[in-house]
């Protein structure tokens, strides 16, 4: 599987990347993103499996690279690692159709919890 | 004069702990042990800014050498690995993750900024019309690390009025 991994601190790509390896899911393809705009075109132009962004990022926020993948008729598996995070922003994540919402900091078990059932 | 702190000590020492126990200390050997002392020095800060049900200033704010360790503990690498973009990176994000994290403890309808880092002592940053309303000091293997909240004026005179 393609796995996107959007967030515009380089440090943090790493440890999610690092995480998902701890939680087991090490064999997958990993691409990169570091701004909202950046992500929506590499979830356009790279059809990842799975895109696992952050909330807060320059440039479009990662639920508004959420609405316009789904606006565009895009269904990829979509969600969110974010420092940020109250019902309102689970609602909103939710609604514009999320998978997953992940707080930071997270833990390799979390991972393992999260995406087991999406990952296998 | 007192003022009802939305983000007490305890809420930050949680969050902190949280942090160590995630990224900076994972096997539970190296703590923050807390100093309370509101003056230890500092080389480096980043800070979150929010606005709206709350509006003020979360700050993180260590040593230099406290802040390589730190980066290094993040991308798991040696210390002097470490780059000075790493450790920028690593300071925005930790006051991220700190000020998100305090944001989700505040009534709906705030927004948080993007990270900014100054690589020089917190004392040469200054927050007009805020002050500082509460704080977490302490030393990690020795070094001095705080994470502070400092609380737009206008809201605390809101509060001193009600």
């Amino acid at each position: 599987m393609k796995i996107l991994i959007a967030d515009d601190s380089r440090v943090m790509r790493q440890i999610v990347t690092r995480t998902l390896r701890q939680a087991g899911f090490g064999d997958h393809d990993l691409v990169e993103a570091a701004d909202g705009r950046e992500t929506l075109d590499r979830a356009m132009s790279e059809k990842p499996d799975l895109v696992i962004c952050d909330w807060n990022m320059p440039e479009m926020t990662g639920v508004d690279v959420l609405r316009q993948l789904r606006a565009s008729g895009n269904d990829v598996k979509f969600g969110f690692v974010t420092s940020e995070s109250n019902p309102e922003m689970q609602q909103q994540a939710e609604a514009a159709g999320a998978t997953f919402f992940i707080i930071k900091p997270f833990t390799a078990e979390r991972f393992d919890e999260v995406f087991s059932p999406i990952l296998g | 004069m007192s003022v009802d702190v939305v983000v007490n000590e305890s809420d930050l020492a949680e969050l902190v702990e949280q942090v160590w126990v995630s990224y900076l200390d994972p096997e539970g050997v190296s703590p923050l042990v807390p100093t309370c002392d509101a003056n230890q020095p500092s080389e480096v800060h980043s800070s979150v800014s929010i606005t709206g049900s709350w509006t003020g200033h979360v700050v993180y704010a260590s040593s230099a050498a406290a802040a390589r360790r730190a980066a290094a503990a993040f991308l798991a690498v040696e210390p002097d690995e470490v780059s000075q973009e790493d450790l920028s990176d690593v300071l925005g994000e930790l006051a991220n993750i700190v000020g998100g994290n305090v944001k989700a403890m505040l009534p709906p309808g705030a927004t948080l900024s993007l990270p900014q880092v100054i690589l020089a002592p917190e004392s040469t940053t200054r927050y007009p019309n805020a002050e500082r309303i509460s704080g977490l000091y302490g030393r990690w293997e020795g070094e001095p690390i705080s994470i502070s909240m400092w609380q737009s004026r206008q809201d605390v005179k809101k509060e001193e009025t009600v």
